[in-house]
């Protein structure tokens, strides 16, 4: 009986496939998100609507942003980390409003105008080598970092990395934001400035520089990818800052001129829905922005376990005065300075 | 026949919701107006907020304007409407110097804020923007060029605000009509009380009650109550008269039959023939006058009882004529000179009907023949004038005294005179034709140069001749 019940259904749940077989409807990601970290969301995704073909293309936030103002034809759905970014386009009027329950549900400090969503929650952290821990107590703090850079300065030298902010969005952002929080911040970059720090473009550079054994400490790391390596990587260790940890969220939209909109808004859904954030707190290190989701990346696991000191870069209009062109030249312009100015 | 037309409640009610009608298509445009005003003022306000901060944090450096736009700026902007954000800062040519408005302000929108601000709803590429612009001078060490700054937002914020206002306004105004409706209802409720009291005073009267109302109304009803005690009044006044007539007439039969009764029984008393046909005689010549006195008051009654009959053209002249004619040959007029004066050449058509005229003109006769001393002169004569014909009758005989004048048309009046045969019904008859031919009775009389009686009948004019 139950047996017949289960076979009955199985049949059902596969007609829809059978029928839409000849006819998938393709719909193309745009995204600046590691498959292999985002690939258990996708499986899922397609597992659920098998009548949709799914494209995922992983590129550079500049790339995605790119792709999102001038490829023809435009992109279905864009994701990306770079979050000044996204808000431009999205305030440009490139974006289009989502209609629907899971929209509405979603916590109104993740979304903006019903058009981008900020559906990951990844801390930004520190990251650096066992090794370090031999000769010095591991930071645990920007104070820490600044301090150990202050004392160990002959040992360090070389051995620090961080973001360029002129190579990564996300890296630009993330110090814009450290300067809008310390002024002390500076100390900081001059800091680094004077034990030669390297500049990656990507996080995932960085890890492999810290694992090669090239750097000790690295600076404003991705929480998400830093966590999903130190599981395979021993000797990395992962450190959320103890007085202010960044977080940065993924934002996601649908392209004004997407050419399969009906897909991208099922797409979309699924990301907000409960069963995408379970997936995502699930099988990810993306951690689930939704507080009812229970997994072990969740920003309500993160935040019971961090304390109140997590700080989601706030989505909503002051993200535009980073993209500004000239406060973005002001703020290179003093960096450049900043991080000069302990050199001999 | 009392037709129902309508309901005050319905009159009051269809006048109320034209007032509403009317009243509320101008309260309502007026708070759509004032809604997308007050929406606008206050979403303005932001924009110069922004405005503001952005102006505060213009440098200058090395003869160009610099600026570090603060976000703050933006989020003021953006409102918590989420509105789209638009800014742009030009400098003294007009080139942007950062910003995210492209090409939409125009060099008329720069000149028109070069001399005062700006604002402005625009198009930014099909999106309806609400753009405000302002040039400031701003002082540096080496520039002092004016820049201009310009910031906008989209209007879902405004829109919501003035829709949320109107839609206020607008379920202030319904509860308003609902209330206005429901104190209408009960004014009207409590207006109409002293129409029912009435009404139940009126309807609790018996049916002889023709007394004076006695009830409190308000002024509106006064005229009502007073033309309805009016009534009552004439009611009163016209039953008055019919008892006095009846007493009256019951009066003077029972003389000539008192007279009767005594000449009758003097008679059976004797027993000589002659005292018999004495007595005879003195029956017949009684009875004759009551049989009179009966006819003339029955003529009366039925003057004045009788319906509208349907009178007819006629003409007067020729009226006149046959009755004097016929009067002249009787016996009671041998020993008077009754005479015709000359009749118009023109007929003196008036409306009416010929028994009643003939009855008129025949009393005329009548009363002239019994007031005077035998051998008087009675003249008849038609005077006819443009929209009037006037019959008249003189005599020489002693007239009466001015004071008796106006009484003289009342039944059983003589003029203040007990030595004729006369009922004193004559001129009271005389009275009651004129007032259904709507002519006018007037008496004259000078004591001792004899009296004139003339009644003006209204001539129908040719028009009307049928």
């Amino acid at each position: 009986m139950k047996l017949a019940f289960l076979i009955s259904l199985l049949l059902i749940c596969q007609m829809p496939s059978m029928l839409m077989a000849q006819a998938r409807t393709p719909l193309h990601v745009e995204a600046a998100l590691d498959l292999q970290v985002v690939e258990p969301l996708l499986d899922k995704f397609r597992q659920a609507h098998p009548d949709i073909d799914l494209q995922y293309e992983d590129n550079s936030t500049l790339k995605v942003d790119e792709q999102a103002r001038e490829a023809k034809p435009a992109p279905d759905v864009v994701i990306s980390s770079a979050m000044p970014w996204q808000m431009a386009r999205v305030n440009e009027g490139l974006a289009q409003r989502l209609d629907s329950e899971a929209a509405r549900k979603w916590p109104k400090w993740a979304k903006w105008r019903d058009e981008v969503f900020g559906f990951t929650f990844e801390p930004i952290v520190t990251v650096y080598r066992l090794e370090l821990a031999r000769h010095m107590m591991p930071p645990s703090t920007h104070a820490d970092l600044h301090t150990l850079l202050k004392t160990h300065q002959d040992l360090l030298k070389g051995r620090v990395t961080t973001y360029s902010p002129s190579g990564s969005g996300v890296g630009y952002t993330l110090f814009q934001q450290d300067a809008r929080y310390s002024p002390r911040f500076w100390d900081l970059v001059a800091a680094m400035g004077a034990a030669d720090v390297s500049l990656e473009n990507n996080t995932r550079d960085m890890l492999k520089g810290l694992t090669e054994g090239t750097y000790w400490v690295g600076y404003n790391l991705l929480g998400s990818y830093a966590m999903h390596w130190a599981r395979s990587h021993p000797d990395i260790i992962v450190q959320i800052p103890q007085d202010y940890s960044l977080v940065m969220m993924r934002m996601a939209f649908i392209h004004r001129d997407a050419p399969h909109p009906a897909a991208a808004r099922t797409f979309m859904n699924f990301l907000l829905s409960e069963a995408g954030q379970k997936t995502l707190a699930g099988s990810t290190p993306l951690f689930s922005v939704l507080p009812d989701v229970i997994g072990p990346y969740t920003a309500q696991r993160l935040r019971d376990q961090v304390g109140d000191q997590l700080y989601p870069i706030p989505i909503n209009a002051s993200l535009l005065a980073f993209v500004d062109p000239m406060r973005r030249d002001a703020f290179m312009k003093r960096w450049n300075r900043e991080i000069k100015i302990l050199s001999p | 026949m009392i037709v129902v037309d309508g309901t005050l409640k319905r009159r009051l009610g269809a006048w109320l919701l034209a007032a509403v009608g009317v009243l509320g298509t101008f309260l309502l445009v007026e708070a759509y107006t004032s809604a997308q005003r007050a929406a606008d003022r206050a979403f303005d306000s932001q924009l110069e907020a922004a405005s503001l901060t952005i102006a505060e944090a213009i440098q200058w450096q090395d003869g160009q304007p610099v600026v570090e736009i603060p976000a703050a700026a933006f989020q003021i902007l953006a409102t918590d409407q989420q509105e789209r954000v638009f800014y742009t800062l030009l400098d003294t040519g007009g080139r942007e110097v950062t910003g995210n408005l492209d090409g939409v302000v125009t060099d008329a929108l720069r000149e028109a804020a070069h001399t005062e601000p700006v604002w402005r709803f625009v198009d930014y590429h099909g999106t309806p923007i609400r753009l405000y612009g302002r040039e400031l001078k701003s002082a540096g060490w080496d520039a002092v060029e004016p820049v201009q700054i310009w910031v906008g937002h989209t209007l879902s914020g405004r829109d919501a605000l003035a829709r949320d206002l109107f839609v206020r306004a607008l379920t202030r105004f319904l509860a308003m009509v609902i209330l206005t409706g429901l104190l209408m209802w009960l004014a009207i409720r409590t207006a109409l009380r002293p129409v029912r009291r009435l009404r139940q005073l009126i309807r609790q009267r018996d049916a002889d009650d023709i007394s004076p109302l006695n009830a409190q109304v308000p002024g509106e009803l006064y005229d009502m109550a007073e033309t309805l005690n009016a009534l009552f009044e004439r009611q009163r006044e016209g039953r008055d008269a019919l008892l006095r007539f009846t007493a009256d007439a019951s009066h003077q039969l029972k003389t000539p039959l008192a007279g009767l009764q005594s000449t009758s029984e003097l008679a059976l008393q004797s027993t000589r023939p002659d005292d018999w046909r004495q007595a005879l005689q003195t029956v017949h010549d009684s009875s004759a006058r009551t049989s009179r006195l009966a006819a003339q008051l029955l003529s009366l009654a039925r003057l004045r009882h009788a319906d509208e009959g349907s009178p007819g053209r006629i003409d007067l002249a020729a009226v006149l004529r046959d009755t004097v004619m016929e009067w002249a040959e009787r016996d009671d007029a041998q020993h008077h000179d009754l005479g015709l004066a000359p009749l118009p050449d023109s007929p003196a058509d008036i409306q009416g009907e010929p028994w009643s005229l003939r009855e008129m003109i025949g009393n005329l006769i009548d009363n002239a023949l019994r007031y005077t001393p035998a051998g008087s002169e009675i003249t008849l004569s038609l005077h006819r004038e443009t929209d009037a014909v006037t019959l008249t009758i003189e005599d020489n005989g002693p007239g009466v005294s001015r004071d008796l004048l106006d009484r003289l048309h009342q039944p059983f009046e003589r003029g203040g005179r007990q030595d004729t045969e006369g009922s004193g019904l004559g001129l009271a008859i005389v009275d009651s034709i004129a007032h259904r031919h709507q002519a006018t009775l007037t008496v004259y009389s000078t004591p001792g140069h004899g009296l004139r009686v003339c009644v003006r009948f209204p001539l129908l004019t040719e028009e009307a001749r049928p």
